[in-house]
This record gives C-alpha cells, structure tokens and sequence, in this order.
C-alpha cells in the first residue's frame, strides 16, 4: 500500500487494470470453490473418523473408522486433483435442459428466493399448519419463477394445499398438522 | 405340473370380477401415490393398508400386489416427466427417460417404461411359478463375502457412469459416500457424522438424498436459468413406439428381468443396485452409445423391466421364505400377520388358495398396469404443458409434502434443501448427479457387508473369498478391469484363427 | 383487477385456515373409553414389532367399540430414541401415546439420549415374548449343552446373529447366555442384522452358528423344521415347542422381551386413568385376546405404578449389561 502511494502513476494505473482481471480469474474459477468445499469436507470426515471412540468389541481390520478415513481420504485427493484440473483449464460443464437458457447468467435473486421460501415453509408448517405453509410455499415458488397472477395464484395455491392435506390426513392417515384454528372451530 | 394347476386355480380366483376391481383399484392408487415425489412403493403401501382392513384376505393381497407394480410404475413416470424420481429404484430411469421427454418423445419413454414393466412382471412371475423353491434356496446360501463381491462389481460398474470429466464424477461419488457415512454405525452403534443430532442417527434416507438431488436441485437449477423468453412448449409427440424404436428395446425388455429378478430374491438384494446394473449393460451392449445421456430408449427400457422383475423376486423371498428382503415386503409380511397368516415354509400348503391367488393376479396386476398405463402415456406427458412456475412450485410443493409426510418433522425439509443446494452446486460445476446417489446406495451396503463377513470370518480376511459365489464375481471383476488390456491380444487372436481355415 | 387479487387473497385465507378444522370429523364426547383425538406412536418403521402391536391394539380397540379414530404413526430413528425424545417433548399431551419395549429401554442408553423413559408416564405392559436359540436343521449343534460348549472353546469362531442393533434385546440375550456360561461378554462375536429377513437366511444357510430372536417371528421355520430350537430364553417353556429353558439347561438366564405402552410427562390424574382404563378395556376384549393367540405374544399385562417400577428395573437391567461390554 506504502509503495504504491510513492509510486508513479503508471503503477496505479497497473493497479486499475490489475483489479477486474483478477476478478476475472476469479469468476473464470469459481470452481476452485467446489475444491475447497470438497477440501473442506475430507477434513470433516476425518477429523470425525479420528475422534470417534474405537469400540473394543471390533473384529478384523475394518472397524466403523476405516470407511470414513477412506472416504475422507479420497476427498482430499479429489479436491487436489479437481484444483489441478481447474487451474490447468479444464471446464464443469453447467448441466443444459429444455427449461434452461445457460446464455444469460444465473440469476440468483430468483434461486435465493426460492430456497427462501422453501425454508419459510418448513419453519411455519408447525405453528401455521400444513395447509398454511403448503399454500404458501407454493405461490411463493410460483411467484419467484414469475408468475404474476395474483388473482389466480393464491387460489391455485389454497385449493392444492388444502386438496393434499385432506387426501394425507383424511384418507391415508398421515397426520398433519392442520393449523391455529383447529379444535377451535 | 402340479404348480401349473395351482396356478389356473389361481387365475380362477383373481379373475372374480370383485378381484379384478380390487387389483385395478390397488394399481390405480398405487400409481397415483407412486407418483409423489418421495414417496415409494413401501410407503404407498403402508399408507393404503388401512383401506385394505375391510376385506377378505385375498381381495386384500391382490390390491397389495397391484398397489406394489402401480407405486413402482408411478415412481418412473414422474422420474421421466420431470427429473424427480417418486422412489429411489426410478432414478435410473431418469438418466435417460427425462432427456427423452425433455427432446419431446415423453410419451415414448412412458411407453418404453410401461412395457419394460409388464416384460419385467411377467418375466419376474413365471420365474417365481416356476423356481420358488429352487431360488429361495439359492438365496439362503448368499451370505456376506458374497454381497460384497457385488457390491464391488457395482463400484466397477459405476465408473461408465461418471461422465465426460472422471474427476468430477468421482468428486460427486465421494459426495454420496460421505452423506451414506451420516448415521450410526450398524455394526457398533457409533454415531457417525451425527454431530449429536439424534435426528441423523438413521442416516439420511436415499429417497431424501434423490428427491433433494434431482426434484430440488433441478428446480433451483431452472429457477436460476428459466428461459424468460417463454419458447415454445414441448411437442409432446407421437404416443406410439415406431419401428425403430421397438427395435432398440425388445432386448432390453428381456434383458432387465434376468438381472432384476434375482437381485430381488437375496436377502439384501432390492430395486436399485439392478436397475443400475442394468442400465450400464444396456450402455455396454447399445449400439447407439453415444446417445446415452441424451436420450437412449434403451437405458429406460433395461432397468424399467429390472425393477418389475425385482418386485416379483422380492415375493419369492417372502412367500416361500417369510423372509422380507425388501421394505416393501416387511410391510406386506406385517399385512399377512394383521390377518393372522405367517407366511413362510408352510404358507404354500396351508393357504393354497390365496397364494396362487396372489401370484394370478400378478400376472392379472401387470395386463391392468400395462392396459391402464399405455393409453395414459400421452396424457401423462402432457403434465409438460402446464406453465413452467406452476409445475417447478409444484414439484417443489409435493417434494415437501413427501419428506414431511415421512416423518412429520421440519428438519426433514431443511435437510432436503441442503441436499438441494448441493444439487443445485453440482449443476452449475457439471458434477453428474447420479454417482451421488449410487454412492449413498452402495457405501452403506458395502460397508456393512465387508465388516458382517470379516465379523463372521472372525477377523479373517479369507472370510471374504470363502465361498465359490464370490471368487466367481471377483473373477469377473477382474476380467473387466484387465479387459482395455487384453482387447488387443484375443482380437488378435480371434483374427487369426479366422485367417487360418481359409 | 386489484380488487379481484385481494378477493383471491381473503378467499384463499379462508380456505387454508378454515379448510382442515372443518374436513376434520367433530371431535365426539369424551365419555367412557372414548378419547377423541388419539394418537399412537410407532418408534420404528412399518411392519416392525412396536408398529404390530401398535397398529393391532389400535385396531382391537376400534372394533371392540372401546374408541375410535386412533391414528398410528410412525416415527422411527435411532432404535426408539427419536420417538422417545417426541414423547417427552409432548408435554401434558393427554392425546398421545407411544408403543415401545425392552428394545427402546436400550436404545435410549445405548446412544446416550437425552431424555430418559422415567421422564414418561407409564401406562401398561401389554405383552411379552421369550427369544429363542434356534440353529438351522443340519447345524452340527443338536443341543443347546453342545452348542455352549463348543461356544466356550472359542467364542470368536461361534458368530451369533441377532435382529437389533448393539443394545437391543436380541444383543442382550445372548450376552447374558455367555455370561450365564462363563464366557466374558466381550468375548462374544454377535453379529446384528436388519431386522429378521436377513437374520433368518443367514440362520438357515449356517452363516452364522446360531440365530437369537423372538419366538413370534420364527414360529413357522420351527414348525416345518427348517429351524432346530434349542432353547428358549424365558422361566418357562413355550406351550407346543419342544425346547427345554436354559435354566433348566444349568444356564442362569431369565430373559423376556416385552412391549407396552407410555405417554407423555406432566399428564393430570385424570388424563392418565383415562388412557390406562383403554387398555385395561382392551385387555379384557375377545378381540385383544384372539389377537394376542395369533401372534403367539403372552399375556404380561401390568398398569401404572407397577409398570414403572418395572420400567425402572429394566433400565437399570440393561445399564449394567452395556457396562460389562463398555459400550
């Protein structure tokens, strides 16, 4: 940082070019991440193998440490291989579907709000009810993928959840919870 | 021939029109429960036993049967149709059934399903008229090392599945051993990736691990790349087979059965591990193998019939036997006991009528599913049609209803969106799905079938190749790993002999 | 437009709160027997022994009139512990009931669960079955005093197989068999197995040298004579088998699975006389009776105070068993 107040302004121009490039090599491997999380899990892994209390009662040389030192073994060896991989060029290629346009980037509002909603409804289904949180996670789901029909959507909604939690609770016996008003009405 | 009068004896029983109504209704609901995500044939099953509480035991056993074939067929559609496998045994048939229905030959892929299904059935049954005893022996003399040999075959046979890049399909292989690592260890009790939580100490269930996978990940995939521009919809196309088509499956109609059927007989056999196999030797034998992964008829066909013909094995086990080797059979077994009928060694003689009964409408149950089925295929697949956020929200909708229904726990949901945000991850960075859910299928069986044989061997290592089964499979192991080796010598060879004579 | 989307918005409102309290039939009088509302609570998975019992009490009850609308549901995990833990959670739930036995007492130990069943109310012991010691029919061992000694000269070599996991009865029995034969538990090479299919055919197919399991479940081979009984691990012998007890064989070993039935904690008096006068009814009925000949379960009925004190010394039964195998 020093350096490069004193320095000319040639080097804070380097500096300017330097910046989106490196963020570039970022972007460009990302990848690098799934290595780390692989990395990350070996880890993981082991250090659970390690700190298991080894029962007594084992026989032979496989006991309930052995498969995860392997697993978590070949984790750490994969990460290794898959950062070489990456760093040498090589390319996951992004799964193509019918429904999926791989030429716009991800959008992330969309599957943050998706994820969301899906995790709001299995915090409400126990306070709300299933026909409550199944309603709404449906429309939320509806509405992140962009749908706009409000005069539609919540109907839909409504008339499947209550539809599901009838067939379930009603007629195959599982119960579910059916929400605040319960045993009030 | 004693056996063949029984059977018509049968088929004089199933063929009651009261019967008949009851295996259709069994096939109808099981379909229809078959096809929510997360919920299987075990499941169905036990959920539909209540119903079955008002009748005769065998009205009750031929709607079992038919609610058996219907959550098995159902399981396969929605894998199909939509990349979200009902049951872990439809996941295979998603591999090659939804990039089918995705190019718009739906309604061929159901097809191709339904009849692999019916071969698989019908197949699966004769074997079981004509073998029970014989194979019910057999399956009592498979123990450990012999499991294990299998289960080292299946890890052979998973690396023509990992994809265009090894690296990546062995990082998502490991990725499912670890989640098959949550739980306690069956042998010692030792809680094993749990963190305390006594809600993993049964491991995370596979249906869970594919549903979040597949239905979850592929609906956050979507959701990040949906085609704003709405393009056109999905032709759903001809309902019918073509030549070209038939051409390509009639083997592998016949094929599956032969490896499903007895996978479903052995004590820790069960659907999925055949209908994998099945599919990898579809893909060895194709000869169209470059189109695996895009839409081979093929790799839907083989493994379809496995998994059909495994039910039918499973009943062998527990009717002759007693002996549930699938979860599915456990329930039924628990059904036969609700009406005071031990099935095992004695069931045949004592309750003639109601076991060929049974078997009848086996044969009864897979005419129905197939009749029921076929004309339904394109009807099924027009389930495209629907507008994009209705169908993503409601897979995602019955994925919820399907974990939580389980176990009536909310942690259930959130392990299914973990799993899912691993889907998704695995999408963006082109891991392949399926070594994940292989992974979480065979590391647990492997394991546990390596230490029971070192624990019956008493520690002995021998104790993994004592038995001539096992030897065999590993031999055969061998030759498949030595295979890119010795191509070149015996086609030498081969060549060679056939110059000579002339 | 903006009035027809607050109109879908209250129309939907309405239909998810009030749909499921009126789809729900009324809840009848609680008179008698009769607790509407009733849930039934299997710790393990369908088509085990804790969801039989389960499902056939609640359908015994239903038909003898006792109650209706008993709904039996699974929660299974951690051999009981997961079910345990909801039990107990439950607080002052007098709606609720859970189906368990010996196999849940050693589990709840076994993975060291942070709620005990003397947290829970006891309600009744219903049934109870012996484990029997069964080889396959061309199994070397012809007696039980063969089997033992041949056991003693190396018990690693005997791998014995059981149904449950470390801390089950199936586990538990056979430790106490060695014990009783002067064999260290630990020495002992038990093999655990998923439930009685795989048990049984590696029985059969002599993988393992002897099986240990409860009566019910092998009633059949042993009848046709695919399985040879050798002993019966109970004070008594079992009417219509011919198998001596291993006491009378020269082993101390008492041994008795059993099932019954505990609610939640913090339940008034009432609540709870309720839910013991149910099954004291469904004890006396014809079809409880009928139900338990079928399935070859004797009868061990006990209730309240007693079956607490019994609940106790089962725990502390099985704390010292694990103890001795340092689990």
């Amino acid at each position: 940082m020093t350096k490069r107040t004193e320095s000319t302004d040639v080097v804070a121009d380097a500096a300017d070019t330097e910046r989106p490039s490196r963020r570039r090599w970022l972007r460009e491997h990302s990848e690098l991440g799934v290595s780390a999380l692989l990395l990350v899990l070996g880890v993981l892994v082991l250090t659970d193998a390690i700190t298991m209390d080894v029962d007594l009662t084992q026989r032979g040389p496989v006991g309930p440490r052995t498969v995860p030192i392997v697993v978590g073994a070949g984790l750490l060896v994969i990460a290794a291989l898959l950062a070489v991989d990456v760093l040498r060029g090589g390319r996951g290629e992004a799964e193509a579907g019918e429904d999926v346009d791989l030429s716009e980037p991800a959008d992330w509002r969309t599957v943050l709000l998706l994820a969301g909603v899906f995790l709001g409804a299995a915090v409400l289904i126990e306070p709300l009810g299933f026909p409550v949180a199944g309603a709404l996670l449906f429309w939320g789901a509806a509405f992140a993928l962009g749908s706009r029909r409000f005069d539609r959507d919540p109907l839909i909604a409504a008339v499947l959840s209550v539809v599901a939690y009838a067939v379930f609770n009603n007629l195959l016996g599982v119960p579910l919870p059916g929400g605040p008003l319960m045993g009030v009405l | 021939m004693d056996a063949l009068n029984s059977l018509l004896d049968g088929f004089g029983t199933a063929l009651t029109p009261v019967n008949l109504l009851w295996a259709a209704l069994g096939v109808l609901l099981g379909t229809a429960i078959g096809v929510l995500p997360g919920i299987g044939p075990a499941m169905a099953v036990a959920l539909l036993l209540p119903v079955t509480y008002g009748l005769q035991p065998t009205g009750a056993f031929i709607m079992f049967a038919g609610i058996y074939y219907g959550a098995m067929f159902g399981g396969s559609t929605t894998s199909i149709l939509l990349n979200t496998p009902g049951e872990s045994a439809a996941v295979v048939a998603a591999m090659e059934g939804n990039p089918m229905a995705k190019a718009g030959r739906g309604a061929q892929a159901l097809a191709a399903a339904a009849i692999g299904h019916f071969a698989g059935g019908m197949i699966g049954t004769t074997l079981l008229v004509a073998l029970a005893p014989t194979v019910a022996d057999l399956a009592v003399d498979i123990g450990a090392p012999d499991y294990f040999a299998i289960m080292v075959l299946a890890f052979i046979a998973v690396t023509s599945v990992l994809g265009s890049s090894r690296i990546r399909g062995l990082a998502s292989l490991l990725i499912g051993l670890t989640l098959g690592l949550v739980g306690l260890d069956q042998m010692t009790g030792q809680q094993r990736l749990t963190f305390g939580s006594l809600h993993l100490a049964d491991g995370i269930d596979v249906v869970i691990v594919a549903v979040g996978l597949f239905a979850i990940g592929e609906a956050l995939w979507v959701a990040a790349h949906l085609r704003r521009t709405s393009g056109e919809a999905i032709p759903v196309g001809r309902p019918w087979l073509d030549g070209g088509d038939v051409k390509r499956t009639w083997k592998p109609w016949l094929r599956g059965p032969f490896i499903g059927f007895p996978f479903g007989a052995i004590p820790a056999g069960g659907a999925e591990i055949p209908t994998f196999l099945s599919y990898v030797t579809e893909k060895r034998l194709s000869k169209h193998r470059d189109e695996f992964g895009k839409g081979a008829i093929e790799g839907v066909a083989g493994p379809e019939a496995a998994a059909s013909a495994s039910a039918a094995g499973t009943l062998v086990s527990m009717l002759t036997l007693g002996l549930p080797t699938t979860a599915v059979a456990a329930v039924m077994l628990a059904a036969f006991q609700q009406y005071g009928i031990q099935p095992g060694p004695l069931l045949f003689e004592r309750e003639p009528e109601l076991v060929w009964g049974l078997i009848a409408s086996l044969f009864v149950g897979m005419v129905l599913l197939l009749a029921l089925n076929l004309p339904l295929a394109p009807l099924w697949a027009k389930l495209l049609r629907i507008p994009r956020p209705y169908l993503y929200a409601g897979i995602l909708f019955f994925a919820a209803v399907g974990a939580y229904a389980v176990g009536g726990e909310a942690i259930d949901l959130v392990i299914l969106l973990i799993i899912g945000l691993i889907g998704f991850g695995m999408r963006r960075y082109g891991l392949p799905v399926l070594p994940a859910v292989i992974g979480v299928i065979l590391g647990p069986n492997a394991e546990q079938q390596l230490r029971r044989a070192l624990q019956i061997s008493d520690g002995s290592v021998t104790g993994l190749v004592n038995t001539p089964f096992s030897v065999t499979v590993y031999v055969i192991v061998a030759l498949l790993l030595a295979w890119p080796l010795l191509r070149k010598p015996v086609a030498a060879a081969v060549r060679k002999r056939g110059q000579t004579p002339s | 437009m903006r009035l027809r989307a607050l109109l879908a918005l209250l129309g939907a409102a309405l239909l998810v709160l009030v749909g499921p309290p009126l789809l729900t039939p009324g809840s009848g009088p609680e008179t008698g027997t009769q607790i509407p509302g009733l849930r039934f609570m299997v710790p393990n998975t369908p088509g085990g022994g804790y969801d039989i019992t389960a499902r056939t009490a609640a359908k015994n009850a239903e038909d003898a009139g006792l109650t209706h609308g008993i709904e039996v549901f699974n929660l299974p995990g951690a051999g009981g512990t997961v079910g345990l833990t909801r039990l107990v959670s439950e607080h002052g739930n007098g709606k609720l009931a859970m189906s368990m036995g010996l196999g849940v007492v050693g589990a709840a130990r076994s993975n060291d669960a942070p709620t005990t069943l003397a947290e829970t109310t006891p309600i009744a012991r219903l049934t109870e079955e012996q484990d029997v010691v069964v080889v396959a029919k061309d199994s070397p061992y012809e007696t039980i005093g063969q089997l033992v000694d041949a056991w003693k000269k190396s018990p690693g070599k005997l791998p014995v197989g059981g149904g449950s996991s470390p801390g089950g009865p199936d586990h538990l029995a056979p430790m106490l068999m060695a014990e009783a034969a002067g064999i260290a538990p630990r020495q002992v090479n038990y093999v655990p197995f998923d439930g009685g299919g795989e048990l049984l055919a590696s029985i059969l197919g002599n993988k393992v040298a002897f099986g240990v399991s409860g009566v019910g479940e092998y009633l059949d081979q042993i009848k046709s004579g695919e399985l040879r009984l050798l002993a019966v691990t109970g004070p008594e012998r079992v009417a219509g088998l011919d198998a001596p007890t291993l006491k009378e064989s020269g082993y101390d070993v008492n041994f008795t699975n059993w099932r019954g039935v505990v609610a939640p904690p913090g339940l008034s008096d009432a609540e709870r006389d309720k839910l013991v006068r149910l099954f004291e009814e469904l004890h006396a009925s014809d079809e409880w009776r009928q139900s338990m000949e079928r399935n070859g379960w004797d009868d061990a009925f006990l209730t309240g105070e007693e079956f607490g004190d019994f609940l106790d010394a089962q725990d502390k039964r099985v704390v010292s068993v694990l103890k001795e195998l340092g689990l």
